[in-house]
């Protein structure tokens, strides 16, 4: 039915792309356009192909920036001595909006998964050894994801950062806040009692 | 455990059934061929979601259908639950009263059966892989965390043997094998304990159901060990088959490898067992898993039984029947010759009839 539309169609296919998105909502987006006003189309477009000219990976931390270094770099105020890994931009959002952190980041742009060909040339390791190398730098904060690659990346990365005698940590999991031990699910429930703590 | 009514829909042969259940014994009886174990194997899958039938989605899932449907009403603990499967060619939904539920670990721990059927009599002198899924489906039911480690574990070991296969740098591999200890240690040390658990209720009712004095015995691994242990004894494991892992590029030690062995009067039923005593003995492994849900739980698993008649004779059946009634297990039997088993269960039992798909409450006489 689309067919005949063919720019429609080409509208719903490229939307149809994205992660969450399938056919229904694709259409659903499509037509929400279509009713809007073209100058909104135009600003979408816009700062779709803005994202794409603007945007490239900090040279040192390789997170996402418009300006090289970017801000986390450059920032006068952070913690030289204090380095957080995570294998996401999202990941260091995250950290970020919690105001927990104020040390300088690295961001891997992935974890080591052999099955999918990911190994350790194909993410931003050798960088971060080399920024290790330079000396600054006495703590490394591994905050990769508590998946089983995450997990394995984070005992590659201390393998690796030991001998050169800088402090290696790792997140730490258990019981998340506000909430009652008894809905928490089992697992969760283990790794907080084997990763309890003196008061 | 109770389970009160079954409800299929398009599930193998059987179209549509809607069944009420006797709360002691369910004698499920007809001519071969007729549906008795598709019965048997829809209730399984309301326990374990997989079928012990090796058996695709749309081979369950009647000729020319789209989905299957299946539905259990259960009493455990003194509450009603109810448990749905959808099943499609390309997947299922579970729901648990009336709510769907996206992890398998949610679905399971409801309805816990235990199985016994003449084709499994062939786990006792097989693979290790046959024994090794006997004992990981009895922890299954009584251990939640044990799902979680086999998942990982499996990914763990998936990613390691790609690393092997490709020959991969040893500072590449290492991680995976930090990991994969850490993993698999957990499982050892689940089946240790487990083992250890049934290992005299094995015994007593081994004894009780031959009636004779012979010692029934199951061994994983020997000792309770603490977990350290586990992990310095894992890893030397792997470290002594290093270079013959890095030649056939798979990892060949771990709990993806170990071997449950089977022991009559200190003799491994693998290779010296009679017949007769491997019955015996896995029958007796099932009764020990009763047992040990009992203790746990304060009430029995529901206990299907395929085929039984045909693999014991008449005094074990007797001595097991009785078994079963102290126990007040809810057992679904199935059997072409149900006047054998009449005497035993006369006033406890209900009668079904399957025939061409269709289930009929009508006893033999």
């Amino acid at each position: 039915m689309l067919d005949s539309i063919p720019s429609f169609a080409r509208l719903v296919a490229e939307l149809s792309k994205f992660p969450g998105i399938g056919q229904k909502t694709a259409t659903r987006l499509a037509f929400f356009l279509l009713r809007q006003p073209a100058v909104e189309a135009e600003a979408l477009s816009t700062a779709i192909l803005e994202l794409k000219r603007q945007i490239r990976f900090c040279s040192i931390c390789y997170h996402i920036t418009e300006q090289n270094p970017c801000g986390l770099c450059t920032s006068q105020s952070r913690d030289e001595s204090l380095l957080c890994v995570v294998e996401e931009p999202q990941a260091l959002l995250a950290i970020e909006r919690s105001h927990s952190f104020r040390g300088r980041y690295h961001v891997l742009h992935g974890a080591l998964s052999p099955l999918e060909g990911v190994g350790p040339d194909d993410i931003y390791i050798a960088p971060l050894m080399q920024r290790l190398g330079q000396g600054d730098i006495k703590e490394v904060l591994v905050a990769t994801n508590f998946t089983v690659e995450g997990d394995a990346t984070a005992l590659y990365l201390a393998r690796l950062i030991h001998p050169l005698g800088i402090r290696v940590t790792r997140l730490a999991y258990g019981i998340p806040m506000g909430s009652e031990l008894e809905y928490i699910d089992e697992a969760t429930v283990n790794r907080a009692v084997q990763g309890r703590r003196e008061f | 455990m109770i389970l009160n009514n079954l409800a299929l829909l398009r599930f193998r042969n059987l179209i549509e059934v809607n069944q009420d259940w006797n709360q002691n014994f369910n004698i499920i009886w007809g001519k071969n061929a007729q549906g008795k174990t598709n019965l048997l194997e829809a209730i399984y899958l309301l326990g374990y979601v997989k079928s012990f039938r090796p058996a695709r989605h749309h081979e369950i899932i009647c000729q020319h259908e789209e989905q299957a449907f299946l539905k259990g009403q259960l009493t455990s603990q003194g509450v009603n639950h109810q448990l749905e499967i959808k099943l499609t060619p390309n997947g299922r939904t579970l729901r648990v009263n009336g709510k769907p539920v996206q992890r398998l670990k949610q679905f399971f721990g409801y309805l816990r059966p235990v199985l016994f059927t003449p084709e499994e009599l062939g786990i006792v002198r097989g693979y290790p892989a046959g024994r090794r899924s006997l004992l990981d489906r009895a922890i299954l039911h009584v251990e939640k965390n044990y799902l979680d480690y086999y998942q990982q574990y499996e990914r763990i070991l998936k990613q390691r043997n790609q690393l092997l296969k490709r020959q991969a740098r040893e500072q590449e591999l290492q991680p995976w094998t930090v990991a994969l200890i850490n993993a698999g240690v957990q499982i050892r040390h689940s089946r240790i304990i487990y083992v250890e658990r049934i290992r005299p209720l094995l015994k007593d009712v081994y004894q009780n159901i031959v009636g004779s004095s012979e010692t029934a015995d199951c061994i994983y691994s020997t000792i309770q060990k603490h977990e350290d242990e586990l992990k310095e004894e894992f890893a030397a494991e792997l470290d002594r088959k290093h270079i013959k892992e890095k030649q056939l590029g798979q990892t060949l030690v771990g709990p993806h490898r170990d071997d449950l062995d089977f022991y009559v009067d200190g003799q491994s039923l693998k290779t010296f067992g009679s017949q007769g005593q491997q019955r015996s003995f896995l029958l007796a492994f099932k009764a020990a898993q009763v047992l040990d849900q009992q203790m746990l739980f304060g009430e029995p698993p529901i206990l299907l039984l395929d085929d039984l008649a045909s693999e014991l004779d008449m005094e074990r059946q007797s001595r097991f029947v009785d078994f079963l009634i102290k126990q007040r297990t809810q057992v679904f039997l199935t059997t072409a010759s149900p006047e054998i088993l009449a005497e035993a269960v006369k006033n406890q039992a209900g009668y079904y009839r399957v025939d061409q798909g269709k289930i009929n409450t009508l006893s033999p006489e």
